[in-house]
């Protein structure tokens, strides 16, 4: 069996599922390497092909036929987070900034490394069309220093992620200022949970860091409880005045100017008026929430720029338009019905976000509703806009980690970068179609997106289909993000992936991204528990899962169409089973009648938008053994803080003397077991027992013993070492303590039965009896 | 003169002194009895009546006065109106002839008593300021609204709305920062919706925390946007000294949008749910029209002009009664609660006062009428309004309520002036309407001491059952009002006239001829509101025709014998002058102007009307002291200084010869002396009559021959005109007078046709 150029071919190693231990560092391994042909790549920079972290493929080796994928079982689909944040030690995305800009001329894709030179070099050939194009004429010369330059050094030759500066033909008006609208609930229920206090003086320390590089940034406050406030500050002026709308009905905006202002121009007058606007409404008793008119009110402010607009609000919106009942239903959890929970329960979100697409209008929601929110609902705005949604249930600002956890990831997403009037096209090599997008996008056309911002590290996915044979060695996808950035430039952003092509099974089974594939599969389950049913959902999970292990055990194992011990898979999928367990046992697809719909809601958002760095602990946990773990966990190594050796997700690990920690990137678990020694208690904790503890959300104190200051560094890197402005708290879960906290820690424990949700063990061989039971050709 | 010295005592003239005793001989009298009372007419001379009035029973409730019989030692009274006895209340058993409490007196038929209850909150001020005006006009505005507030007691409640394209409510009580509820200026908000949008119903609001102390009232409620002046009057400056124009642009072939009627809807909102009946004056100053909203008067199309007298006419205005309905709908509901509203103009143009008028007609609002706010018309009129007493109490009660009784030979048929009907349909409520009617109270926002209320009344006694001789017949006036101290006060005036049988002469006697034109007059432009005004004209003209016949001596067809004895002699010149004013010619003015004079003439006392009715014209020349000359043609004269007053105009005239010596400067030249005394003689005695005007009037310096001097010649009997010449083939008497251009017919050719109306003669 050989590849379609004839190399080397993957080596398929197989492995048998059951019985076999779970090494939770397999999945930090890399995706298989993609094994171009010789020649393919103009350029030997290793930077020269996608990085995953940008964009992957489920499958690394493309099958030549539709029928050999359909054939696999497996998900074809790119996953693809074009604007990721730039760590320190990431390579930033190297810019283009000559405007010459080759495209072809036919698909219009972007020279990239993956192209050849013809005709002497004066002619290039598309990689996605075959297509031969003139190579644009300044495209050797240097026009800084004004002398010929070596096309080879070219930065879009030598990268698969290289950002352009548009030339003018690339905007329909010049370049949008970054502009925020805050919306603010300052009803009773926003101003007594703190709320409000925090949230004004998150902004006002963090004026600094909103993007302002040509001092052409716009803000705006508008505070809502069953009417809405404006707050005028004229250019230079210090003191802002507040203008009260209470039409709801028949929103509008009650100056023509200084509602929207220039926080360069008028930052002493917001300043002034952030610092007041804590006490400002101390006396509040007011209940209700105009979120809708607020909305309506944005949308006016800032339609002829485009904004990212934030909503803040603790209460579900209970007038005017958007106004939305409290549908919270015990009696349809964990029933056929709950999916309805789970869709809008009011058209007003999606039918808005048709307008703020047309208007580059991008809607963030962060919500606190100490009772049901609709998070379901509201979610549809950040969903179509290319917004994100933050929940913060039962927020309390005197409890300090709820303050500083609603800071840190609001001032993130404050501080962070985002793009702004943006457009996504993807283009694969002929003979494959982008069939079908997941996440907060907004489908323009079948193969254009629409985001009217791009916010940071969020990713979409993309499913793919084979039209055609395809008789090239290799293909290429070619995602191009054309923005502004929020210093005001004109941008596309080319990312370029190459894959090689086999017609080979085995082959693609060793070139399955488990990850990416998880990836989509979560999308697909999330879009599907609202479509049909969650049970529908879940089952079509298994089903695939199962297909895949049946197609997999008929085709590449000695076993064939018999029955077998064993349940195979190749290497390179050996955690997907667990991690589609981990996706049915997770709080936004688990079948329970326990899980409140907003929580429901807010995972399954999260499912929907979450990059694989994120995706993967939220739903696989990592779990770490801190009261035995190496010496060196938790003291500073090469590469930071080392953390200790992740451990399968099982309570068998659990030791009633231990100290463990469990995270999924959105929550930490700190379990103490009831035997714990009094010396770990007065080392971590500063208590002389066990019985002193209380269990519940805290802050570890950080005590003079190494001990302490080792786990407290462990739990810093778990916050700090992941993409995304999340930052999760810490709750202390005692073994014999509050039952709630309890299960909701071992529900991390996906390796566990859990009430009629079978254990990984359980689980595996339902699988295999399934895989025997069926036939598969 | 006997009227006069009533009028000084009571504040009270009436047409007749005499009264028919029955309904047809009072019929025959032509003009009705009426009264033209001033209830708060100044009176140093008042005792303080510091206890409650004694009243009569339900449901007559008259009060205690000195025409009361009383019996010192049962310690009764019998009330005169519904002869029901009443004990005395204990506190009086010490009453006797000689020991009679200030009510029995015989000098205090008028007597104000101070009511133990105080006012439910200090009187109230509400600005609505529009701010469509240019720079200099906006700026005068805000500099006199902050000098107001100087003015005002200090424990007055103040807000501020102001308007534009939008409305602007400002919660002067939030220190956080300023302020405001904004209102789209083109919808109409229900009175509900406004409570609401103002957050003045308290719903939508938490219960206080558990050990928290309840919210203090200022955190809801009205008390947000209506504060006592000593308490905001910083701030309230700061907010006016920046006060900026209403910020939306406005195109070149546009008017400004201005809700007017959004502004006035959301004053009166706001003060109907929180300070209903207790008194309170919104202030409204605008400076162009309704242009935005209900209560539209023009579009903001500036092609469209703003509506005539001639297009009200041909009834083609689009908006007039839409505009009108809704005002008088606020209207209602502002005079219903005892809420006065001003209107204070300030534009060249018209605002729309017509539309908007009864706003004022209804609470008894003033109406200042101004080119600008520039103006020291506006300026001083608006300060005057806080004129003070001699306690320092501004002179202005409120939310009053006017109540008026009589004994059961009369009835009350209506009055005419700034007052709506309280619906008392007591036993004194008369089948005959005139004015107001079919009720015997009224509530009356705002009084001013000038306020002077036309009351009609009907005789009722048939023919047949004859009076006893010396029957006397009473009214008594009783006026609830909130004095600006914050207390609250009853004024109660009770007269006596006797009656006497048909044909005899005191009847005749007692014709007052100056309050019977004034009340006239009244009637006449009541009607004129309504019906067209040559209908009213010819009612006018059937009136005085039917009084000559009456009481003028003459012989049947020989129009030369008719004679008129003094106290009538005078009435047809003011019929004549009321004939040709501009309270019934309407087309020489705005449809605005109109109904500014008329809103003036319902106010005024029976001596400020007469002036309006038949301005006074004074002569001054060399060697003579100045002198009242006839209003007439023939008082222009070249070598004289004429000083007219209209009581809204008041306009010096310097005769040709006069005016070319002033030109030259000759006042300025030594030995021209008394040439300058003749200057400024008038000039001095103009300021005298300026001190107590309100509004103030409009100042005119003029030549002969000049165009101002056409304010002159509309006043002028036209005795001489371009058409005498033709029509009678002389010259004009002595060449005296100037010819003025018009086709009325001057006084004298009016005389000989009533003279041969009122014989039967033929008036070929
Ligand atoms: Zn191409
Ligand atoms: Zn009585």
């Amino acid at each position: 069996q050989h590849g379609a150029m004839g190399q080397k071919p993957f080596g398929l190693h197989t492995t048998n599922l059951i019985g076999v231990p779970i090494d939770p560092r397999e999945l930090l391994r890399p995706p298989p390497e993609i094994r171009l042909p010789p020649g393919a790549c103009l350029s030997q920079n290793p930077l020269a092909n996608a990085d995953p972290s940008y964009m992957r493929s489920t499958i690394n080796a493309v099958p030549t036929t539709s029928s050999l994928l359909n054939k696999s079982k497996i998900s074809f689909g790119l996953v693809l987070t074009p604007h990721r944040s730039i760590k320190d030690g990431d390579e930033p995305v190297p810019v283009v900034t000559d405007t010459v800009i080759a495209r072809c001329r036919r698909c219009r894709a972007y020279i990239n490394p993956y192209v050849q030179f013809i005709d002497g070099g004066n002619r290039w050939k598309c990689c996605l069309c075959s297509m031969s194009n003139e190579v644009p004429q300044l495209f050797d010369w240097d026009q800084q220093r004004n002398q010929p330059a070596d096309r080879w050094s070219r930065l879009e030759l030598n990268h698969s992620a290289v950002d352009f500066v548009a030339p003018t033909e690339y905007m329909v008006r010049p370049p949008q200022p970054p502009v925020y609208v805050f919306l603010l609930d300052i009803s009773h229920a926003a101003v007594s949970s703190g709320m409000v206090a925090t949230a004004t003086r998150t902004i006002l320390e963090s004026l600094d860091r909103l993007p302002n590089a040509d001092n052409r940034t716009k803000v705006a406050i508008i505070a809502f409880d069953v009417a809405l406030h404006f707050f005028s500050i004229p250019p230079g002026g210090t003191e802002a005045s507040m203008l009260v709308v209470s039409d709801l009905d028949d929103v509008f905006l009650p100056k023509p100017t200084d509602l929207l202002i220039n926080l360069s121009e008028t930052r002493a007058g917001l300043e002034a008026l952030l610092t007041k606007m804590g006490d400002m409404f101390q006396e509040s008793h007011t209940v209700g929430s105009a979120m809708g008119p607020a909305l309506q009110a944005g949308f006016k402010l800032c339609a002829s720029v485009g904004a990212k607009i934030i909503v803040l609000s603790a209460s579900l919106p209970t007038l005017g338009a958007g106004a939305l009942k409290n549908r919270e239903d015990n009696k349809v959890l964990g029933t056929a019905k709950e999916s309805a929970l789970l869709q809008a329960a009011s058209s007003f979100y999606k039918l808005s976000a048709i307008d703020c697409v047309r208007d580059h209008i991008s809607v963030d929601m962060f919500l606190f509703s100490p009772s049901y929110t609709d998070v379901a609902t509201l979610n549809h705005l950040p969903h179509y806009t290319a917004g994100g949604t933050y929940f913060y249930p039962a927020f309390n600002a005197t409890r300090s980690e709820d303050a500083i956890k609603f800071a840190h990831e609001f001032g993130e997403v404050l501080a962070s970068p985002i793009g702004l009037e943006a457009v996504i096209r993807v283009r694969p090599s002929r003979g494959m179609r982008m069939s079908q997008y997941h996440g907060n996008v907004f489908t323009r056309s079948t193969d254009l997106l629409a985001l009217p911002a791009v916010p940071v590290d969020q990713s979409y996915a993309i499913e793919v289909q084979i039209e055609e044979n395809l008789n090239t060695p290799f293909v290429v996808f070619q995602c191009a993000l054309l923005h502004t950035t929020c210093d005001g430039e004109r941008r596309i952003r080319v990312i370029t992936l190459a894959l090689p092509t086999t017609n080979n099974i085995s082959e693609l089974y060793s070139s399955v991204d488990q990850i990416a594939l998880i990836t989509l599969l979560a999308n697909k389950a999330v879009e599907r528990s609202m479509s049909h049913k969650m049970e529908d959902a879940r089952e079509a999970l298994t089903n695939k899962l199962t297909d895949i292990l049946g197609t997999y055990k008929n085709t590449m194992t000695s076993a064939g169409s018999g029955a077998s011990a064993a349940l195979s898979i190749c290497d390179n999928m050996k955690m997907f089973p667990l991690l589609c367990l981990g996706l049915l046992k997770h709080v936004g697809l688990r079948q329970s009648a326990q899980i409140p719909p907003d929580l429901r809601a807010y995972a399954q958002a999260l499912l929907g938008t979450l990059p694989s760095q994120l995706l993967i602990p939220y739903i696989h946990p990592t779990f770490y053994s801190l009261h035995n773990m190496p010496p060196e966990c938790g003291t500073i190594g090469e590469g930071g803080v080392i953390l200790p050796p992740p451990q399968p997700l099982t309570s068998e690990r659990l030791e009633r003397h231990g100290l463990f920690l469990i995270e999924d990137g959105q929550t930490i678990f700190l379990w103490v077991g009831r035997e714990a020694v009094p010396q770990l208690m007065v080392d971590v904790f500063d208590l002389p027992s066990y019985d002193q503890l209380r269990g519940g959300k805290m802050t570890l104190p950080i005590l003079d013993n190494p001990f302490s200051e080792r786990v407290n560094a462990i739990i810093a890197k778990v916050r700090e070492m992941r993409r995304g402005p999340y930052r999760p708290c810490l709750y202390v879960v005692k073994e014999d303590g509050e039952p709630p906290l309890r299960l909701w820690a071992l529900s991390s424990l996906i390796q566990d039965r859990a009430d009629q949700l079978p254990s990984y063990t359980q689980y595996l061989t339902q699988l295999k009896d399934k895989v025997n039971g069926s036939s598969y050709s | 003169m006997q009227f006069e010295e009533a009028e000084e005592r009571d504040g009270v003239r009436l047409s007749w002194n005499v009264w028919p005793s029955s309904r047809i001989e009072a019929t025959r009298t032509v003009v009705p009895i009426a009264t033209l009372y001033t209830p708060l007419k100044a009176r140093d001379d008042l005792p303080d009546i510091l206890y409650e009035p004694v009243t009569c029973k339900m449901p007559c409730r008259a009060i205690l006065n000195p025409f009361c019989q009383i019996d010192t030692r049962a310690k009764l009274w019998i009330c005169p109106f519904c002869l029901q006895r009443n004990a005395f209340p204990p506190h009086y058993k010490d009453i006797s002839s000689t020991n009679l409490p200030a009510e029995l007196l015989p000098r205090y038929t008028t007597i104000e008593y101070t009511l133990a209850r105080p006012a439910m909150a200090p009187p109230i001020f509400l600005f609505v300021v529009d701010t469509c005006l240019d720079e200099v006009d906006l700026k005068a505005l805000r500099d006199a609204l902050v000098v107001s507030l100087s003015l005002l007691p200090p424990t007055a409640l103040v807000g501020l709305i102001t308007f534009g394209t939008m409305t602007q409510v400002h919660e002067l009580g939030y220190g956080e920062c300023s302020k405001s509820y904004v209102f789209r200026g083109g919808k109409e908000y229900t009175p509900k919706q406004i409570q609401d949008m103002l957050g003045l119903s308290g719903q939508n609001r938490a219960a206080p925390r558990p050990g928290q102390p309840a919210l203090p009232p200022t955190a809801f409620g009205a008390a947000r946007f209506l504060l006592p002046v000593q308490q905001v009057e910083f701030q309230l400056t700061g907010i006016l000294e920046q006060l900026q124009r209403d910020p939306w642009p406005v195109a070149n072939d546009k008017r400004p949008l201005r809700c007017t009627g959004v502004a006035i809807s959301v004053a009166v909102g706001l003060l109907e749910t929180s300070f209903a009946n207790t008194g309170a004056r919104i202030m409204l100053f605008a400076g162009g029209p309704a242009t935005e909203g209900p209560g539209l008067v023009v579009s903001n199309e500036l092609k469209e002009p703003i509506r005539s007298h001639h297009d009200i006419d041909r009834d083609s205005v689009k908006h007039f009664k839409r505009a009108s309905k809704f005002y008088e709908s606020l209207a209602k509901r502002a005079a219903t609660n005892g809420h006065a509203i001003d209107l204070f103009a300030g534009c060249l143009d018209q605002v729309g006062l017509l539309e908007m008028k009864t706003l004022a007609n209804w609470t008894n609002g003033v109406i200042v009428l101004s080119d600008s706010f520039a103006t020291s018309i506006f300026k001083q009129s608006f300060l005057r309004l806080f004129d003070k007493d001699g306690q320092g109490h501004l002179l202005m009660g409120f939310n009053a309520t006017f109540d008026v009784q009589t004994t059961k030979e009369l009835k009350v048929s209506g009055l005419i002036g700034h007052a709506i009907s309280a619906n008392k349909k007591s036993a004194c409520v008369g089948e005959t309407e005139i004015g107001i009617g079919q009720t015997s109270a009224w509530k009356i926002a705002s009084l001013t001491p000038m306020t002077s209320t036309a009351v009609y009344f009907e005789v009722v006694t048939p023919a047949g059952q004859a009076l006893p001789p010396g029957t006397r017949g009473l009214i008594q006036y009783i006026t609830h009002f909130q004095h600006s101290s914050g207390q609250m006060r009853l004024r109660v005036t009770t007269i006596a006239r006797n009656f006497a049988e048909a044909g005899a002469p005191t009847i005749s006697a007692s014709f007052d001829q100056e309050a019977a034109a004034v009340l006239m007059a009244r009637i006449a432009v009541f009607k004129a509101e309504i019906d067209d005004s040559p209908d009213v004209l010819r009612w006018l003209d059937r009136m005085l025709i039917r009084l000559c016949q009456k009481f003028a001596d003459y012989r049947k067809e020989d129009p030369t014998s008719f004679r008129l004895t003094d106290n009538f002699s005078i009435y047809p010149q003011f019929m004549f002058h009321l004939r040709r004013s501009q309270f019934l010619q309407v087309f020489n003015n705005s449809p605005d102007e109109t109904a500014f004079y008329r809103h003036i003439l319902n106010e005024e006392d029976v001596n400020n009307s007469l002036i309006m009715i038949q301005p006074t014209l004074m002569s001054y020349t060399f060697d003579t002291p100045p002198q009242p000359v006839l209003l007439d043609s023939v008082s222009i004269k070249p070598d004289v200084v004429l000083l007219l007053d209209t009581f809204f105009h008041i306009l010096i005239f310097h005769g040709e010869t006069v005016a070319q010596w002033r030109k030259a400067g000759y006042q300025e030249q030594e030995g021209y002396e008394n040439f300058k005394e003749l200057l400024e003689t008038p000039q001095s005695d103009a300021q005298d009559l300026l001190v107590d005007r309100f509004p103030i009037p409009r100042y005119i310096v003029c030549d002969q021959g000049g165009s101002q001097a056409r304010f002159l010649l509309s006043k002028l009997n036209p005795s001489t005109t371009h058409m005498s010449t033709s029509m009678y083939g002389s010259a004009p008497a002595g060449g005296a007078g100037q010819a003025i251009f018009t086709d009325d017919v001057s006084l004298q050719v009016f005389m000989e046709h009533l003279k041969r109306l009122a014989v039967g003669a033929s008036t070929t």
